[in-house]
């Protein structure tokens, strides 16, 4: 208690510099904990985003991830409703689950008939019901919400499309879509023409979706190859152009509902699916889920190839920008680490220098070795853990106010901008590992001048001046 | 060797040689000591500047060692103890009077004198008992929760002398205790070691080139140049007798 006592006092003793070494403690504890729930929402946000998007797992045919970008369709999954509902009736599963959705993509060629162009896309034909309540999901409780998807109780023949197709097929304007560059040349030479017979099938497919004018959306013609190998037609209305993040998928997304997107690709065959998109309540059972859902499809159906993919696999971008960000985490706290390590160092130096004649003193009165090191690094440690806790506290502090502030940011590969929220109360091992584990380094960085305090002879000590 | 009818001296310095080395140069500080201290004296070690007198009280304080020779405090030969031992002997066999007072500028005089107690882990009864106790012995009873800082040189000192005494050490080390203090303090202080010492009956060896100590002594050891040139013990009631060494 008396070392306690002393370590207290002597700090207080050299206010300006054991002050100073608290606010580099405390400054530094606070960055790192600021970076950290920078970081954290980074990963809240994308995850967020791919869950309402995709949902945490995909159940798909072995292949279809590494081989069915080419032609999706031959990887479809058979009976999907059937797996769909033996998930969704599994009783080691329900608790976990809130959405079981298949999904079909698929790839094809949009044209705009009235303006001769036409462009290859990549189609997804969801279940509009599913997805929007897959859009609800707010695992994180972040500011975040999705606008209304708007394909939910649209008509089975519309359609959502990215800007950049709507940009290519000349639908800016009707879509209402702002900053839409229009091309200062009229060439031909992206292929947007669309060939000969391919107009002759989507004037067909026209003619039998009604007359024109019946809506005032403006329509698409869908070309792909079905599953058969023949080509087929859909008309689509496009409801809306949605900005997709990044350019490349931007430039060819087509959303449909899933029985517009099956009639295109199956035709009258039997409908499949190429994903069941499952969405969990909470991300952290995703492992259990998976495997408890292998059960499941093992037992369904053992006679497909399907396996389970959580969005982490499907979202390689999602994992290396995580593990940037963890990487830049650990940059920092090791740059902070350094900094606390010489700043308590020096600080306890220059305490050991100035107290010579005192451990001399004290020594002679009876103090063992260990106990003055003892004293010394009690005092980096008090240093280490005021500056860290204050350190902490203050950043719990600027992260209540930022995030009340409401800022927002465009964060690479986002459609639009999303809050600016600084998750640093909810990761609590960030919370609490941060300030320890620079309290640690504190109190090691006093140990080398305490253990030289230590080793200091008594006459020698005693004799300085 | 001097000897004594003392049946058990306090210190027993015997053949102890010491130097230090000054870049590459060794230089002998004390050479061939034979001294005994006699338990419940009061002796002064005189001599001038560079004599060797903080050396010999440093190695009769264990907080040095000789290069040669041996040296006994309180029955115990200190050249066996380790370090930590020898923290613990000091702590319980000895106690220290500095010329620059060295009290622990964080604590006040009442903490001060507490410390030995705190770490020889004293009750709280003991420490309570003792402390203010020395506290009215060194007429600092009203003074117990200044700092250092806020006392006197004579007062510091005193404070020192009771931090020296509290835990009833078998000796007590001053290392020329007033040189840093005016005459008339300085008297008043020597005056209160002499007191403190007949009260507890505890040795006291303190070192002072001041001559005019010497009335105040038991025994005197005269050192010059390192060596023991002469010891005057006054036995009871009694003028000085001379037992230089040959």
């Amino acid at each position: 208690m008396i070392d306690l006592s002393i370590a207290v006092r002597n700090l207080l003793r050299n206010r300006r510099r054991s002050f100073a070494t608290f606010i580099a403690l405390a400054v530094g504890t606070s960055s790192v904990l600021l970076f950290g729930g920078f970081s954290a929402n980074i990963e809240a946000s994308l995850q967020t985003a791919y869950v309402r998007a995709g949902g945490h797992l995909q159940i798909q045919h072995r292949d279809f991830f590494l081989f069915g970008s080419g032609n999706p369709t031959a990887y479809g999954i058979q009976d999907d409703l059937k797996i769909i509902q033996a998930i969704r009736d599994d009783d080691s599963l329900r608790a976990d689950i809130t959405v079981v959705t298949p999904t079909l993509q698929f790839s094809g060629i949009a044209g705009n008939y009235d303006a001769g162009v036409s462009r290859t896309v990549i189609g997804i034909g969801v279940v509009a019901a599913d997805q929007s309540r897959m859009r609800a999901w707010n695992g994180y409780q972040l500011p975040q919400t999705d606008p209304p998807f708007v394909l939910d109780g649209a008509a089975s023949d519309a359609a959502i499309i990215g800007t950049g197709v709507a940009r290519v097929l000349q639908l800016c304007e009707s879509l209402q879509v702002s900053s839409c560059p229009k091309r200062t040349v009229q060439a031909a030479a992206d292929g947007a023409a669309i060939p000969a017979d391919i107009a002759a099938l989507a004037g067909a497919e026209r003619d039998a979706a009604g007359p024109r004018g019946a809506s005032n959306r403006p329509k698409i013609e869908l070309l792909a190859t079905n599953s058969g190998g023949t080509p087929n037609v859909v008309s689509a209305q496009v409801l809306k152009a949605e900005v997709q993040g990044f350019k490349e998928l931007d430039e060819v997304f087509v959303m449909l509902q899933m029985p517009q997107a099956q009639r295109l690709v199956y035709g009258r065959m039997q409908p499949q699916a190429t994903s069941v998109h499952v969405q969990l309540v909470h991300s952290d059972r995703i492992d259990q889920v998976k495997k408890n859902m292998a059960t499941v499809l093992e037992r369904v159906a053992p006679e497909q190839s399907l396996v389970v993919r959580d969005f982490g696999e499907l979202n390689p971008f999602y994992v290396q920008t995580i593990a940037m960000f963890g990487t830049l985490f650990g940059f920092i706290f090791v740059l902070i680490g350094v900094i606390v390590l010489f700043t308590v160092s020096n600080t306890m130096n220059t305490a050991v220098v100035e107290r010579t004649v005192e451990i001399g003193t004290i020594r002679a009165i009876g103090l063992r070795r260990s106990g003055v090191e003892r004293l010394f690094v009690l005092e980096g440690m008090m240093l280490g853990v005021a500056g860290a806790v204050s350190g902490a506290l203050f950043a719990l502090l600027v992260a209540a106010v930022i995030n009340q502030l409401g800022l927002t940011w465009l964060p690479p590969g986002s459609g639009g901008p999303l809050p600016l929220v600084l998750l640093v109360w909810n990761d609590k091992f960030m919370l609490l590992g941060t300030p320890l584990g620079l309290s640690l380094i504190a109190t090691l960085s006093a140990w080398w001048p305490a253990h030289r305090a230590s080793r200091l002879g008594i006459v020698d000590a005693l004799r300085h001046v | 060797m001097t000897m004594s009818n003392d049946p058990q001296p306090v210190a027993l310095l015997s053949g102890v040689d010491k130097s230090y080395r000054l870049d590459a140069v060794e230089v002998p500080v004390l050479k061939r000591i034979e001294l005994l201290v006699r338990p419940g004296h009061f002796t002064v070690l005189l001599g001038p500047s560079g004599s060797g007198k903080t050396t010999l009280l440093n190695l009769l304080g264990c907080i040095d060692r000789p290069d040669c020779g041996s040296i006994t405090v309180a029955g115990c030969d200190i050249g066996s103890l380790n370090d930590d031992e020898l923290s613990d002997f000091r702590a319980k066999n000895i106690g220290f009077i500095f010329q620059n007072f060295n009290l622990l500028p964080v604590l006040s005089a009442y903490e001060n004198i507490e410390y030995p107690l705190l770490l020889a882990d004293a009750s709280a009864k003991v420490r309570g008992d003792r402390v203010p106790k020395l506290l009215e012995a060194v007429g600092l009873s009203d003074r117990a929760k200044n700092l250092p800082g806020q006392l006197s040189g004579g007062q510091r000192q005193r404070v020192a002398i009771a931090r020296a005494l509290v835990r009833k050490p078998k000796l007590v080390i001053a290392d020329e205790p007033t040189a840093n203090l005016d005459s008339r303090t300085g008297q008043a202080i020597l005056s209160l070691m002499r007191k403190m010492q007949r009260r507890y009956k505890i040795s006291f060896i303190f070192s002072s080139h001041d001559r005019s100590v010497i009335g105040a002594a038991d025994d005197t050891v005269h050192l010059q140049d390192g060596v023991i040139q002469r010891i005057r013990r006054r036995q009871a009631d009694a003028p000085f007798e001379d037992t230089s060494p040959s």
